[in-house]
Formats: C-alpha cells, sequence, structure tokens
C-alpha cells in the first residue's frame, strides 16, 4: 500500500518526446503509457506547448545571418607564411632547432655533471720541455722560495747554478769558478 | 559516360573532412566554403550567448582563425561543426563584456526580422509579445541550460552533437534540457496565449483519473 505519491517511473521521457529525443518506438510507447498516467499525460501535453513556443520564438532569430568576409579571418590569421613543405626554405629553421637542441643539452649537461674544480683523474699529457723547466724552477714569492730551498733536495739545487753568464765588454764579470763554487746562492 | 560522372561528383559538395584536408594543402578556397558553411551558426549562437551583434562578428571571425590555426591537426570525423561550437561556446563566455554598453536582451533581437514578416498589425504584436515572453523566460535559466535550449532550439543540434559541444555525456544533456523544459513551463504557464495549464496538486485533477490527450503528438516518420 503507498501512502505517498513517488511519480512516474517514466522520468523524463514526456520532456524528451517533443525534442526529438526517442526513437519512434520508445515514443509509442510512451504515449500508450501515457493514456494511463495522468502525470505522464499532463507533462506530455506541457511539452508538446513549450517545444511549439520555443521554435515559434527562435524561428526569427535562424533566420540572422552575418554579412561577414572570409577575408576578415585572414587579417586576423596575419600574413601567409612560406610553405613549409620546402626543404630550402626549411632548412634555416631546422639548423636553428638543432643549434637550440645542442645548446640546451650542452647546459643540462653541464649542469649535471660539470664542476668548477679540476677533473680528479688528469689524462697524461705529453713530454713538455718547457712545462718541465718551468716546474724545476723556485717559486718567486719568499714564503714558497724559503719552504723550496729546505725540502728541496741538494742536487736539485744545482739547478740554480746560472751556467751562462752573459758576457760584459767582452769579458765575464766574474769568475765562473767562484760562482759555481757557491751552491747555495740565490737564483735570483 | 566519364564526363558525367565528374559532373555528378563535382555537384555534390564536399564533406567537411574533405575540405578541411583541401584547406590544410593551401586551397583557399576550401577553407573559405567552411566559413560560408558555419558562418551564420555561429553568428547566432554568439548573438545569442553575448546578446551583442558586432562580439558575436568578433566571435565569428577568432572561431575561424583558430581553425584556420588548427588546420594541422584538425582530423573531423564526419562534421567541423560541433568543433567549430565548442571554441565559439568558449569564446563566447570568455568574452569580457565592454563597458558603458547596455546590451540588448534576446528577444529584441528579433524585432528587425519580425518587421519583415506579414500580416496586420495587431496579429504581428501579439506574435512579437509572445516571443518575447518566451526568450525572457529562457533567458532567466542558468547558463549551463541555456546553452543546451540554444543550441537545440536556435542552432538545431541533436542531442548528441549538444554533448560534443558541451564536452559531457548525451545523459547529462538530456536531464539538463528536461530540466530547463520543466522550468520553462513553470514560466510559461503564467501566459494564457501558450496554452499551458499552471500546476495543479494532483489530488485536485480527479483523483488521478486519466485525461485523454488532446494536443496532438506528432511522430517521426508518420
Amino acid at each position: 500500500m503507498r501512502f505517498f505519491s513517488l511519480g512516474c517511473a517514466s522520468g523524463q521521457r514526456p520532456y524528451m518526446a517533443p525534442a526529438d529525443a526517442l526513437s519512434p518506438a520508445d515514443r509509442l510507447d510512451l504515449e500508450l503509457h501515457a493514456a494511463s498516467c495522468v502525470e505522464c499525460a499532463q507533462a506530455l501535453r506541457d511539452a508538446v506547448a513549450v517545444d511549439a513556443a520555443l521554435k515559434r520564438a527562435f524561428a526569427p532569430l535562424r533566420a540572422r545571418r552575418t554579412a561577414l568576409a572570409p577575408g576578415r579571418v585572414r587579417m586576423a590569421v596575419g600574413p601567409r607564411r612560406p610553405d613549409p613543405r620546402s626543404g630550402w626554405l626549411r632548412a634555416p629553421a631546422l639548423l636553428a632547432r638543432v643549434a637550440e637542441v645542442s645548446v640546451a643539452l650542452g647546459v643540462t649537461l653541464f649542469v649535471i655533471t660539470g664542476s668548477v674544480e679540476a677533473p680528479q683523474a688528469a689524462a697524461p699529457q705529453p713530454r713538455s720541455v718547457i712545462r718541465e723547466y718551468f716546474r724545476s724552477q723556485p717559486p718567486f714569492d719568499e714564503l714558497g722560495y724559503f719552504r723550496w730551498l729546505r725540502l728541496a733536495r741538494p742536487d736539485a739545487l744545482t739547478i740554480a747554478r746560472d751556467d751562462a753568464r752573459l758576457p760584459v765588454g767582452g769579458l765575464f764579470d766574474t769568475e765562473p769558478a767562484e760562482i759555481q763554487s757557491a751552491r747555495a746562492a740565490s737564483p735570483r | 559516360m566519364k564526363a558525367a560522372r565528374h559532373a555528378t561528383s563535382a555537384a555534390e559538395p564536399r564533406t567537411d573532412r574533405e575540405l578541411v584536408y583541401a584547406a590544410r594543402l593551401g586551397e583557399m578556397a576550401a577553407f573559405d566554403a567552411l566559413f560560408y558553411r558555419y558562418r551564420d551558426g555561429i553568428f547566432r549562437l554568439g548573438l545569442a550567448i553575448t546578446k551583442d551583434p558586432s562580439a558575436a562578428e568578433e566571435i565569428v571571425v577568432d572561431t575561424f582563425a583558430r581553425a584556420h590555426r588548427a588546420l594541422a591537426r584538425l582530423e573531423p570525423d564526419d562534421s567541423l561543426r560541433p568543433w567549430l561550437y565548442r571554441v565559439a561556446v568558449n569564446l563566447s563566455y570568455n568574452r569580457r563584456p565592454r563597458k558603458n554598453v547596455q546590451f540588448s536582451p534576446l528577444e529584441d533581437a528579433t524585432d528587425d526580422t519580425l518587421a519583415n514578416e506579414e500580416g496586420s498589425p495587431s496579429t504581428l504584436a501579439e506574435q512579437a509579445e509572445l516571443r518575447r515572453f518566451v526568450l525572457a523566460a529562457v533567458d532567466v535559466l542558468p547558463p549551463k541550460h541555456r546553452l543546451v535550449v540554444v543550441l537545440h532550439y536556435l542552432n538545431g543540434l541533436n542531442l548528441v552533437e549538444i554533448a560534443h559541444v558541451v564536452d559531457c555525456p548525451v545523459g547529462t544533456v538530456k536531464s539538463r534540457l528536461h530540466y530547463a523544459l520543466r522550468r520553462l513551463r513553470t514560466h510559461l504557464a503564467s501566459h494564457p496565449e501558450l496554452g499551458i495549464e499552471p500546476r495543479r496538486p494532483l489530488m485536485a485533477t480527479g483523483l488521478r483519473t486519466a485525461k485523454p490527450i488532446t494536443a496532438a503528438v506528432p511522430i517521426e516518420g508518420q
């Protein structure tokens, strides 16, 4: 026994019928149902009336047109670009793109793996006489020089010996033998 | 025979898909054909939402400008209409209304077309008044429901196409249309000319006895 009306189970169907949202079979079924259901019959009548009123009201608006020309769209789009299918025209853009990608890749690799410190394991360099000469020279600052004097082996000090003496007026300023005997002389 | 076949194929309008592919290859006439095919519908849709004719024209231009930029990636299955209408709806709702401009309601847009209709002045005035009343009721609807009503009754889209445009399931479109029509029924019942009975309690209608259907309900295909 039902005390309160729960409404008809057909739900939205009466209002969908005039809106062409039902198949002919569903529509026939709905009309057969509406013959015995007051709610659906009333809803169907109302839906038909509302649908007709809406169609009448929108009819003049459906006749409205605009005189716009496609040139307005072309102006909005802007000047036409050259055909990108041509390979020669596409080459600069491709090169620029490759350059962009390689720079971006390089920066990314530098950020990930790069460091401002010197590499730990340097590659073996070829023997250089010039580099060895400058490496064997004593340091120029005083502190470094005294430390070098104390830590350098005695035979290493011989490299401070100035064998080549510049002649002054065709003669040596001092005897080379005396200079050679002074082993702890300053190289400077 | 071959010439006749060529003539019939030339007389058949090209589909949207063919026109899109032709426009993609640089055939501007194909894009113009698309423009002329959907120009008025998009204009009416923009006019119904913005109620501003110049804004509606700008919406038409912006919509086709977007379509032109998107030509390379457009892949219409059958019709380009849902895609274009969706863009137009988004542009219309995102459009900021112009300042210091009084927009006329939707019903005022019908006045110039009504002036061209035939009939006695009193009949025309009654019809115009009735249209204003109905369109004012449509204007009161919430935007989502109003959009469904406008797309269906003004632009003639079916429920599946509306679902594509508003990007929701067909069931949701049905629900929105049902809600909108029920609400419109309540509004329109106050006008005697429309023949909609005001809603009465069910018990007052003769203890739920069935009433014969007086309004003709045409069935499709009959």
